[in-house]
């Protein structure tokens, strides 16, 4: 048992090392599309920790990232001392808060119904950063200042890449924890039989808004981070086809863990950088790939890996 | 198991790493120009909501004219080669789109782009890294850049001119407005009022409405009692095709109608249901289907022979996209043969009096990046838009006529 546990530390380790160095290996547009990649991850790991972990059904998630994003950028125009983790964690705890206020009457629902009102949610979101133009520019964009910390200002890609990671790779720590204690069993539980979860002593209410909160923390984190990565924000990026590609990410890299949320992050960005030139066909490829997937991996790939890993045991 | 579980952890980061180290290819080379080719492209929607006019702009406007400037052996012995990647109008897209291009395929320059919001986007990024951004297909007026130029006459300026036409030259006093409660409902109604103000006149009456709303019966029948002798509409073409139904419904006859913008289009008459007839709006380019005009007619032809786009319908997007790779290769011909960005720059701006035969003859300087500040104004007459006035601008204030 120990011995397995050192190699996994190690293994980590050295990962995280080859993460950290790659940058100076690697040309500008690899680096930007890495740190995309890792904001999506985040947001994925958020969406799957709600969906996957207690069975709840988000399609607006797009919403969370632009509260995530807008907060970050209005704080960092207005209040340019505050360093940008503390801006992020604000940006974070908001969203989580309205994700806490949206799970109170939403946990009333089932299934299909709790899709449509976080449906409705992201659209809701998309309106209002529209319409409340004054302060958010509306249609016309808001140009995101660069992030910084004190006096180190965070105005190249590179630089960038050294606050996403780390942003990423702590957070995803902490859902690593998060779902091996026993809120995650709750979470686990409430998946897998709502009646026996309460039978046990599982309170429904309390664990499914925490399940919405702590997942539209991650995506008002990681919407920090798309701001300060883009640069400037307008309602048109917020969408529901958005939403639904991070649905896809989970389905994709398996719902209820982790690696999964990463690996679906991975290849759906991928694909959609492979596809990006082929224009035309872009769409109609990427729906394609998202049906046979669902046929032939409908537990994505990390429940791929576990069933043959299964039946080879 | 939990040897597994790292083990594909640490793999997935290596394939990462790999992925990106071989499949991406940062080879340094100059930027897009080889001693026989120049590379340049754009992010544009090739899918939702302006699917339409990108698709149209690029393939039938950019390639058409691209493609019959190669068939003659380019442009100082060297062909343009293209590039293009998909943004859907969204921001993000663009921005990533933008970096690909810049530093993957590493092209000369950025070439009609389009959309306010994926547009502005990359305007910092492009700006930082002395790329040239030419002629984006949007509305909000950008100056002070070296590198870049805009294209056609920025949405405050084709207000002021079309409010100047109406005191001036019309004669009318009692102007109102309907408007969208947005940034670019602003951007037209602001320059109208001070227009007005310099004549010592005021918007008699001004109605908003939000965007997407269905309903504007309200804001039909209080413009209509407000006894005008002109509307402008500052709308989307739905918007703008309910407004005009309404109208219609109301017995609101006695008012001149002017559409703004983008709103002076085919689709727009299209979709009102045939009671657009007698509206008047702003045009910034000879009618595409219908000019008999040489250079009009000679699009035509190049649309129809090297357009890349199953609809050749001529429209006023392909006709921005082949007049605007046109002006990008007056640019590349006096450049010369030994072309950078700055020199292309310089050349961009020695153009001065460029006869084109569409719009009034371009000239650039120093200061002054903008293509087209005009425009002339037309009239719904069996459903199509026909001019009731020569190309005008406005020198300091004052409408002055220009030859085409």
């Amino acid at each position: 048992m120990q011995q397995s546990g050192k190699w996994k530390m190690l293994g980590w380790i050295a990962a995280l090392i080859i993460l950290l160095i790659l940058p100076f290996f690697l040309g500008k547009y690899s680096i930007f599309l890495l740190s995309l990649l890792a904001i999506y991850a985040l947001v994925s790991l958020g969406l799957n920790l709600l969906m996957g972990y207690t069975g709840q059904i988000a399609c607006g998630h797009a919403g969370f990232l632009a509260i995530g994003a807008y907060v970050t950028a209005l704080v960092t125009a207005n209040f340019d001392w505050l360093p940008c983790p503390v801006t992020l964690l604000l940006a974070g705890t908001i969203s989580g808060m309205i994700g806490f206020l949206l799970g109170i009457p939403i946990l009333r629902l089932k299934g299909f119904y709790i899709a449509m009102a976080t449906l409705a949610f992201g659209v809701v979101v998309s309106e209002i950063i529209l319409q409340w133009s004054s302060l958010t520019g509306g249609d016309d964009g808001f140009s995101v200042p660069t992030a910084r910390i004190g006096s180190f200002v965070f105005d190249s890609d590179f630089k960038l890449f050294y606050l996403i990671i780390p942003v990423t790779v702590i957070m995803t720590l902490l859902a690593k924890n998060l779902v091996n204690g026993y809120i995650g069993r709750a979470f686990i539980a409430l998946r897998e039989s709502e009646v026996a979860a309460q039978t046990i002593g599982v309170d429904l209410a309390k664990y499914k808004t925490i399940a919405f909160a702590v997942s539209a923390f991650y995506t008002g984190v990681a919407g920090g981070l798309f701001a300060f990565l883009i640069t400037y924000l307008s309602p048109d990026a917020f969408t529901i086809e958005l939403s639904i590609d991070f649905i896809a990410m989970i389905v994709i890299g398996g719902m209820g863990s982790i690696l999964g949320s990463i690996i679906g992050a991975v290849i759906l960005t991928g694909m959609q950088q492979v596809l990006a030139g082929l224009l035309d066909l872009q769409v109609l490829i990427f729906g394609l790939s998202l049906i046979i997937f669902m046929i032939f991996m409908p537990r994505g790939i990390v429940g791929m890996i576990y069933d043959l890993k299964e039946r080879h045991s | 198991m939990q040897k597994f579980k790292y083990l594909s952890t640490f793999g997935l980061i290596v394939l990462i790493a790999l992925f990106f180290a071989v499949a991406v290819n940062d080879v340094n080379a100059e930027v897009g120009v080889t001693d026989n080719s120049i590379l340049v492209g754009c992010s544009n929607s090739f899918s939702g909501p302006l699917v339409y006019p990108g698709t149209q702009l690029v393939n039938n406007g950019l390639e058409a004219y691209i493609g019959y400037i190669n068939a003659q052996g380019g442009v100082n012995g060297r062909k343009i080669l293209t590039q293009y990647y998909d943004d859907g109008y969204k921001p993000q897209n663009a921005v990533g789109n933008t970096k690909r291009l810049v530093e993957q395929d590493k092209v000369f320059a950025i070439l009609a782009s389009q959309g306010t919001g994926p547009v502005m986007a990359t305007v910092k990024y492009l700006t930082q890294n002395k790329v040239p951004l030419l002629f984006p297909f949007q509305g909000v007026p950008l100056s002070g850049q070296k590198t870049i130029f805009t294209s056609f006459t920025p949405y405050p300026n084709q207000s002021e001119l079309v409010v100047t036409w109406l005191v001036k030259i019309k004669g009318f006093k009692r102007i109102g407005m309907l408007y969208q409660d947005d940034k670019y409902g602003y951007t037209f109604r602001d320059p109208a009022k001070k227009t007005l103000a310099k004549y010592g006149l005021k918007l008699i009456a001004a109605e908003s409405y939000k965007r997407g709303a269905k309903d504007l019966s309200a804001q039909v029948a209080k413009l209509r009692k407000a006894n005008l002798d002109a509307c402008l509409l500052v709308a989307t073409p739905p918007p703008g095709a309910t407004f005009l139904k309404e109208a219609h419904k109301q017995g609101w006859k006695n008012t001149k109608i002017i559409s703004s913008g983008p709103l002076t289009d085919e689709k727009y008459i299209n979709l009102s249901g045939g009671v657009g007839e007698g509206v008047w709006g702003l045009s910034l380019w000879p009618d595409p289907v219908h000019s008999q005009d040489p250079a009009v007619i000679e699009y035509r032809k190049i649309v129809d022979k090297y357009g890349k786009d199953r609809d050749k319908t001529p429209n006023r997007y392909s006709l921005y996209g082949y007049f605007y790779a046109k002006l990008f290769v007056e640019g590349l011909k006096r450049a010369g043969k030994n072309v950078t960005r700055e020199s292309y720059i310089a050349a961009l701006e020695s153009i001065k009096d460029w006869e084109n035969g569409m719009v009034p003859p371009v000239s650039f300087s120093g200061s002054d990046h903008l293509t087209q500040n005009s425009g002339f104004m037309v009239e719904v007459q069996r459903s199509v838009f026909r001019p009731i006035s020569g190309w005008l601008t406005l020198k300091e204030g004052t409408l002055t006529p220009l030859k085409q």
